[in-house]
């Protein structure tokens, strides 16, 4: 054991000068790039805006509730309600940007649930092989083929529609693509002489697997993670059209379905575009910054 | 060949029995039987425990399990709906064209549409006209189909009323009357569609004709002096068009859930329409039945899909 760490005390004293001197760690070689791509930079920003919206909700306006102002019903945007008000009066300005809260918890914590099942049958089953990893792999398929809105619907509809309840239901149905990437990413990594090496150099076979192939692994992960936080939110603003959303909160999808469900929205163009807008606006921005860290990370893609 | 095609079978079949084992336990497993959901509190208990016989509640979860298997594909029964009081297969079957129609519509115009500007992107890759169709296409993925719709919907059909605002067909039409108002109807719900999905057709195809378009083979081709119309529609095309016809089948379920959200702003009587308003009225057995319905429609083209691919692919048959 002490001689492995002196080999390898020495073997990096040993390094030539150059190599020692110039500061290129993977990180900031990554920074580096992602600063140069263009929609990486504006999804990123995007993003950031909207996490300050809805941290900062509370100091914009008042939590919408009950009915609003009852004299100025479905008022188109003017200097005081600026997206107008709906038919109980209340500002749909307010509810966009309480809606912002909502449709960045169910992204976030959907994109974690996500990882946190697809990350470890990945890796498992890309690792080891072998007939469960074929098991797995047939499972994962199976949700992937299958139409999982109309599931959601069915979960939604017996769980009940707390936002919470929203953002597992869609975090349980989207690991499968997660898996997927990983495990495609495992097989080669596996294949790699370093993990050769880390094996013959007598390293745990959970380390190799949580630390070498996992941190190898990891950019595609990234990528897919902000494509299924963007579909995340398309996602629970459908359920939330349909009538699925948490009655308690603000969610876009729900501004949409209380304007859908009593007619108005065909004659208030407002009550529409608003809501939407946020949602394009924080889609794109997901997958603007996927499209960025990929094109960072690959050396092929990246633009001179 | 059929080696393969038993294997897809056998996938496809474990899919179905899959869905429909979710269905059943999600339904059972929560909490509260379906009577407490079905009845008036004020029902008298005994009333309650005879409806609960009457629907094979009574019995253990697992028997009821089998006898659900039993009667679902046995007998094509997909039990009763709690509101409408009819067997849910009637419903359904009412309802299923509706839906095929919408679809296959749907699937074919963005194929028609999207692979020729998936290539001409990557023919002339780097050029203006590559980068606006990717910009208008990633533009569209963000794009939230309900609000499409109601665009296309206060546009197409309120300002400058070229489309009727909903429903499938106008009553009392027969011949060739119907079926030119059911195409006119059509219009709005297929354009939507198509818009959203647009994308995922192009960006695979760009990507995997820029892939072939680097092959030994096209300039091979192109040496022979073929036409370059020849070397990028027929030589490069064929093989391009593999990748996309795997998306083509493993984007169904997503297009389904489209399919859900479009008849749901327009109206339009599928099996969409159906789940928002099974939703509304808590109606399980009709959400269960059209799961199920949806999840056979989407292995079988799967299965369709994966024939065609061994048609383009004869590599894969011969393995």
């Amino acid at each position: 054991m002490e001689k492995t760490t002196l080999m390898k005390e020495k073997a990096h004293e040993s390094l030539p000068f150059s190599v020692q001197q110039t500061k290129t760690s993977p990180l900031r070689d990554f920074i580096r790039h992602f600063r140069r791509n263009r929609l990486g930079v504006i999804g990123l920003c995007g993003i950031l805006g909207m996490v300050l919206l809805a941290i900062a909700a509370p100091l914009i306006c008042e939590r919408p509730t009950g009915y609003g102002d009852v004299t100025n019903m479905l008022q188109p945007p003017s200097s005081q309600y600026w997206f107008g008000t709906d038919s109980v009066g209340l500002s749909i300005f307010d509810q966009v940007i309480w809606g912002t809260r909502v449709s960045l918890f169910v992204g976030l914590t959907s994109a974690a649930i996500s990882v946190l099942i697809g990350v470890p049958i990945g890796l498992l089953s890309g690792y080891y092989g072998g007939r469960v990893s074929n098991i797995c792999m047939a499972i994962t398929d199976i949700f992937l083929t299958l139409p999982v809105l109309p599931l959601m619907i069915i979960m939604a509809a017996v769980l009940g529609t707390g936002i919470s309840n929203i953002a597992m239901i869609i975090g349980l149905f989207s690991w499968p693509q997660i898996a997927r990437v990983t495990r495609a990413e495992t097989l080669s990594i596996r294949e790699k002489q370093y993990i050769e090496a880390a094996r013959a150099i007598g390293t745990k076979e959970s380390k190799i697997i949580f630390r070498h192939v996992l941190l190898n692994a990891f950019p595609p992960i990234l990528v897919n993670m902000t494509l299924i936080m963007g579909t995340a939110v398309l996602s629970e603003a459908g359920l939330s059209f349909l009538g699925l959303g948490d009655p308690m909160s603000w969610s876009w999808g729900t501004i949409l379905q209380n304007a859908h469900s009593t007619g108005v929205i065909i004659h208030a163009w407002w009550l529409a575009l608003f809501p939407s807008l946020a949602i394009v606006i924080l889609v794109l921005s997901f997958n603007f910054l996927g499209i960025g860290i990929n094109e960072a990370l690959n050396p092929r893609l990246r633009k001179r | 060949m059929t080696h393969y095609l038993f294997v897809r079978l056998l996938r496809g079949a474990i899919t179905v029995l899959v869905a429909v084992t979710a269905t059943f336990f999600i339904l059972r497993v929560m909490p509260g039987d379906p009577t407490t959901m079905m009845l008036d509190n004020r029902v008298p208990e005994e009333i309650r425990q005879q409806l609960l016989k009457d629907f094979g509640l009574d019995k253990d979860l697992f028997t009821q399990y089998l006898i659900f298997l039993k009667q679902l594909f046995l007998e094509f029964d997909l039990g009763t709906s709690f509101v409408q009081r009819v067997p849910v297969m009637d419903v359904i079957m009412s309802r299923l064209p509706w839906t095929l129609v919408l679809m296959t519509v749907s699937i074919l115009i963005t194929a028609l549409i999207g692979i020729p500007l998936g290539v001409i992107a990557a023919y002339r890759r780097g050029s203006f006209l590559d980068q606006a169709i990717n910009a208008v296409s990633i533009l569209g993925i963000a794009l939230f189909i309900p609000w499409l719709g109601i665009i296309l919907l206060y546009c197409l059909g309120l300002k400058i009323p070229l489309f009727p605002i909903g429903g499938a067909v106008t009553a009392g039409l027969e011949g060739w009357d119907y079926i030119w108002d059911a195409t006119h109807h059509l219009v709005l719900p297929v354009a939507s569609l198509t818009i959203v999905h647009l994308a995922s057709y192009v960006l695979y195809m760009r990507a995997s004709t820029i892939d072939v378009l680097n092959e030994d083979y096209i300039r091979t081709a192109r040496a022979k002096g073929l036409k370059e119309r020849v070397v990028l529609w027929r030589h490069a095309v064929r093989n391009s068009l593999l990748p996309t016809v795997t998306m083509m089948g493993l984007q169904l379920g997503t297009l389904v859930g489209g399919a859900i959200l479009t008849e749901t702003v327009f109206a339009y009587p599928g099996l969409g329409r159906l789940i928002y308003e099974a939703v509304k009225e808590h109606d399980y057995p009709i959400l269960q039945g059209t799961f199920l319905i949806l999840a056979v429609t989407v292995v079988v083209v799967n299965i369709l899909t994966d024939i065609v691919y061994s048609y383009l692919d004869p590599k894969i048959t011969n393995h």
